[in-house]
């Protein structure tokens, strides 16, 4: 079985600062990958590297198989057909200046699929399967809502029919029910047409709803990887228990009587990450060796599982903070 | 604007009705007096260059020595000069001349300094190459500039439009870079590479597109300078040549007659104010009405 | 039982707009008690944050503020321009969503706390410095003496929005309003934010009006939560019974579209059909009604009033839920998939 993405080692520096600093994960065809982390994690730059909006520093990116971190820029676009992403920001990832039905055509007219009737039809069939009327087709962007413009991308983005589609914090600046709606729409156009999905977010709600296996990244490097459920109900990673116990979760019963993680000082700067393992300075249970050696990424436990701590144990037993 | 009046602002925004962009911009740009008085000089002034052959009374070299140095009556509306020319026709044809040097030049700063910018603001390794040719042109003062290409090409309406094209070359640029730069970090452009575009393609139909209302802006400010700008180099005598009609022309020539006829000077002058000052408030509406920020009121 | 520290009543924001005159609030009342952190919850567009601004007239000039603003008995929006400004940052402070811009860029943290102390409680010289980096340390920022001398670029996101909130409260002020004090910042930063909010409701006794969309932080930290809708408060009720027997149909479409594993078993998040309508008038009508899948002529042809529903908390719907039918399931399970 040829993943559909299959990162190894992948760095990025801009300059002095290491956004992303080694990172290797896979996903599986029609598998969602959610990639979670804060400010600073590094994910939303992992995600613009996977789909080459980026140049790697270092690294391989492959793509059902085809290695794209380093062909020239020629002999990458017409591989683009395979994957595509969507952005974050419903205000400034559609051009104003084309219509809807034009932004939606744009990739099969640059890759040459179809002719003219064939491309309309398209357009008409993508919009149907986000959830639009087919008349919105000739319409501005600046005439659509958040919610209307994120389906606009998915069709975009899907128009080609990729097999991998990174989603950048699709839904972080929509409001509570469109997010619920866009949520919605990416859970059933990934069932329906079966592509794999990079899923980056800070949301860990929509994570759970919507992935299979999650990846924490802290400062440029992925600290855990696990099933979703697995993560979910037993973090083992001190970083992502502390980022699951500290998402409020709206229930006032549940959330006032949590045993919350609290975690000291803030994230430090990508430009010079803390030695050994980048979160000792933070972390409640670190010991010296935590500052001396970086944790390797590793499988624990009977899944196999990934976590890069020195606390945490082969069997995959490891520390609880809460 | 202060932060409570963005947050203001931003909600409001979030309820504007869906009307088509072009059509708010014309409704805003029509709610401004001052915009809709400049919109109508210029029209005027423009439809009277046009039309200069149909509506001149006059053919703007005809003399009639009997009628010599008149002020305005009524057979001639703004009097006629010391060889009898009717000064009306004259300021038609010179107008003619004005705005055919204002859209020129205009034209060819645009025409040389968008693709510059664009590679500017695009191509890192360009940008630089980009500036030093702007300093260069820059630190030449037009004047200077005006004099050697009259020099070298002699005085005429080609050599003016050059010059003041020339002259307007390092603003088109920067607002092209400027526009460049800003376009090429949002994320349509980003999903036009993902979707396979050239850097071509994105240029031509993702990035200049959208650069189009402020360089609409820069024309608006181009263009007046470009007449006051004619109107000096055929008064110096280094742009369009008597007999040919120009404002700066008729300027120059009614220049030691002050005393006999004071509206050969005044008229030209007058017309050149209300043209210019036209232009520019018509670019500061418009500047307005393109700005997305809700209107204070 | 004590009197409210705030009273709004019927408070109506109108706008003149390019585009005709907007509603953007709609007759809201409620009250503040004190030492009480009310939230206002709503989406974009439902007027919650020009509420906020409009209690201390806040707002640009093409807005036209109606109704009553009482804080302990005085009115607020009859005062003149120079009594509001002692007001605000005196009795009520603000603290808004973006702490990169909130901050001067060129002047010390200790000097912009300073002049908040320097207007509203004549402090000079020595005495600043030394209240502004105890009011750094009160909200928890640590090596405060250090702090007190730099400058905004140098403390990241949750620190400066650490220093607008020792900055609101340098006065002790009756009542602090957050405007989505938490919405850009990381997770793990929030928490400490709300904790210091919680904490400094009982060490200065103010109390907090907390606007914001996120439903886990109301459940976190709210007392009673306000809904608003299209410039109508259509709920008030405290956060539990809120969150367990709320009321209208638009609460219950909020709480069910935010993913919860606990509650979305058989996959699929409930969406809200249709769009929040921008209203440009008070409409004799339920303005949720063309979304409400339980709605019926008269909830087309009369507006509700604001009455206590069947759980007790005053609700604005005329079929508002029965508390049975609105607990959502609770069994804790697999998600989805």
């Amino acid at each position: 079985m040829t993943l559909a993405l299959e990162v190894v080692d992948l760095v990025k520096h801009f300059g002095p600062v290491r956004a992303v600093d080694g990172v290797s994960l896979t996903v599986a065809p029609g598998e969602v990958l959610g990639l979670v982390g804060e400010s600073g994690s590094g994910k939303s730059t992992l995600g613009r590297c996977v789909v080459r909006l980026l140049p790697v520093s270092a690294g391989t990116v492959r793509v059902n198989g085809r290695d794209i971190a380093g062909l020239s820029r020629r002999r990458l676009r017409p591989l683009r057909r395979d994957f595509n992403i969507v952005f974050q920001d419903p205000a400034s990832s559609l051009n104003p200046r084309m219509t809807v039905g034009d932004i939606i055509r744009e990739p099969l007219r640059l890759h040459r699929i179809g002719t003219a009737t064939t491309r309309r039809r398209r357009v008409d069939e993508l919009l149907d399967q986000v959830g639009l009327q087919t008349d919105v087709g000739r319409r501005y962007p600046h005439e659509l809502s958040g919610g209307q413009r994120q389906r606009v991308s998915l069709a975009r983005a899907l128009s080609a029919g990729p097999t991998l589609l990174v989603a950048d914090e699709p839904t972080s600046a929509l409001d509570v029910s469109v997010q619920a709606a866009v949520l919605n729409l990416i859970g059933r156009l990934q069932a329906d047409l079966g592509f794999a999905c990079l899923f980056v977010t800070h949301d860990l709600a929509a994570v759970e709803f919507l992935a299979q296996r999650v990846a924490v990244m802290y400062l440029g490097v992925l600290v855990e990887i696990a099933a979703r459920s697995n993560l979910f109900s037993a973090p083992r990673h001190p970083y992502t228990q502390a980022l699951l116990s500290a998402a409020p979760i709206p229930d006032p019963l549940l959330q006032r009587r949590r045993r919350r993680v609290v975690l000291t000082g803030e994230i430090p700067s990508p430009v010079n990450p803390p030695s050994g393992c980048r979160f000792h300075p933070r972390c409640p249970v670190a010991v010296p060796e935590c500052a001396r050696t970086v944790p390797p990424l590793r499988p624990v436990g009977p899944a196999r599982e990934l976590v890069a701590c020195h606390l945490v144990h082969d069997d995959g037993s490891g520390p609880r903070l809460a | 604007m202060s932060t409570v009046e963005l947050v203001a602002a931003d909600e409001l925004a979030a309820t504007r009705p869906a009307i088509g962009a072009r059509r708010r911009v014309m409704r805003r740009l029509l709610r401004n007096p001052l915009a809709v008085g400049g919109l109508a000089v210029v029209v005027v002034a423009v439809g009277a260059a046009l039309l200069a052959d149909v509506v001149s009374p006059y053919a703007y070299d005809q003399t009639d020595f009997g009628a010599a140095l008149q002020p305005p009556s009524g057979s001639h509306w703004f009097g006629t000069d010391e060889l009898g020319r009717d000064q009306l026709s004259r300021v038609l044809f010179g107008l003619r001349a004005s705005v055919l040097v204002a859209v020129m030049s205009v034209a060819l700063s645009m025409a040389v300094g968008v693709p510059l910018g664009l590679a500017a603001g695009f191509y890192g390794l360009v940008d630089p190459v980009v500036s030093r040719l702007t300093d260069t042109l820059l630190s030449f003062p037009f004047l200077v500039l005006a004099v050697g290409l009259a020099a070298i090409l002699g005085p005429s309406l080609t050599t003016a439009t050059v010059a003041i094209g020339i002259a307007q070359v390092p603003a088109v640029i920067r607002v092209t870079r400027g526009e460049t730069l800003r376009l090429r970090g949002l994320d349509f452009v980003a999903a036009a590479v993902a979707d396979g575009a050239t850097d071509g393609v994105v240029l031509r139909r993702h990035i200049f597109p959208n650069a189009v209302n402020a360089l609409i802006v820069q024309a608006t400010v181009a263009a007046p300078a470009a007449i006051i700008g004619e109107s000096v180099l055929s008064f110096l005598g280094l742009g369009i040549r008597p007999p040919d009609p120009s404002l700066g022309v008729m300027l120059a020539s009614a220049q030691p007659l002050f005393r006999d006829g004071p509206w050969m000077a005044v008229i030209p002058g007058l017309v050149i104010v209300a043209v210019t000052l036209g232009l520019n408030l018509l670019g500061d509406g418009l500047r307005d009405a393109l700005d997305p920020r809700e209107a204070p009121r | 039982m004590k009197p409210p520290l705030l009273t709004v009543d019927g408070l109506t924001v109108l706008f003149r707009t390019e585009d005709g005159p907007v509603l953007a609030v709609d007759a809201a009342s409620f009250d503040v008690a004190e030492r009480e952190v009310l939230a206002i919850v709503g989406e974009s567009g439902c007027g919650k944050s020009v509420t906020a601004l409009a209690l201390t007239r806040l707002l640009p000039g093409s807005a036209s503020i109606g109704g009553s603003v009482s804080l302990t008995g005085r009115s607020l929006l009859s005062l003149g321009e120079s009594q509001l400004r002692d007001v605000r940052g005196r009795d009520i402070a603000y603290v808004f969503q973006e702490p990169m811009t909130s901050l001067n860029p060129v002047l010390t943290v200790g000097r912009q706390i300073g002049e908040v102390l320097r207007r509203h409680q004549g402090l000079r010289g020595a005495a600043v410095t030394r209240r502004a980096t105890e009011l750094l340390d009160m909200v928890g920022i640590p090596l405060p003496g250090r702090r007190v001398g730099e400058y905004p670029h140098q403390l990241s996101g949750g620190m400066r929005q650490r220093v607008m909130i020792a900055m609101a409260i340098a006065c002790r002020p009756k009542l602090l309003i957050a405007d989505e004090p938490t919405t850009a910042l990381d997770v793990t930063v929030q928490a400490g934010i709300l904790d210091v909010l919680r904490d400094l409701r009982g060490e200065i006794g103010m109390a907090v009006l907390l606007i914001t969309h996120d439903l886990g932080v109301v459940a976190d930290i709210a007392d009673r939560v306000v809904v608003m809708y299209a410039g109508r408060v259509i709920e008030q009720a405290p956060t539990e019974q809120l969150f367990a027997h709320h009321g209208h149909h638009y609460t219950h479409g909020l709480l069910d579209a935010v993913p919860n594993p606990a509650r979305h078993a058989e996959g699929g998040l409930r969406e809200i059909p249709g769009r929040v309508p921008t209203m440009r008038s008070s409409p004799d009508a339920c303005t949720f009604a063309d979304r409400c899948g339980s709605a019926d002529d008269t909830c087309r042809t009369a507006r509700p009033d604001l009455a206590p529903g069947p759980a007790g908390h005053l609700v604005r719907c005329w079929h508002p839920l029965q508390p049975a039918n609105a607990v959502l399931p609770a069994d804790i399970g697999e998600g989805p998939r």
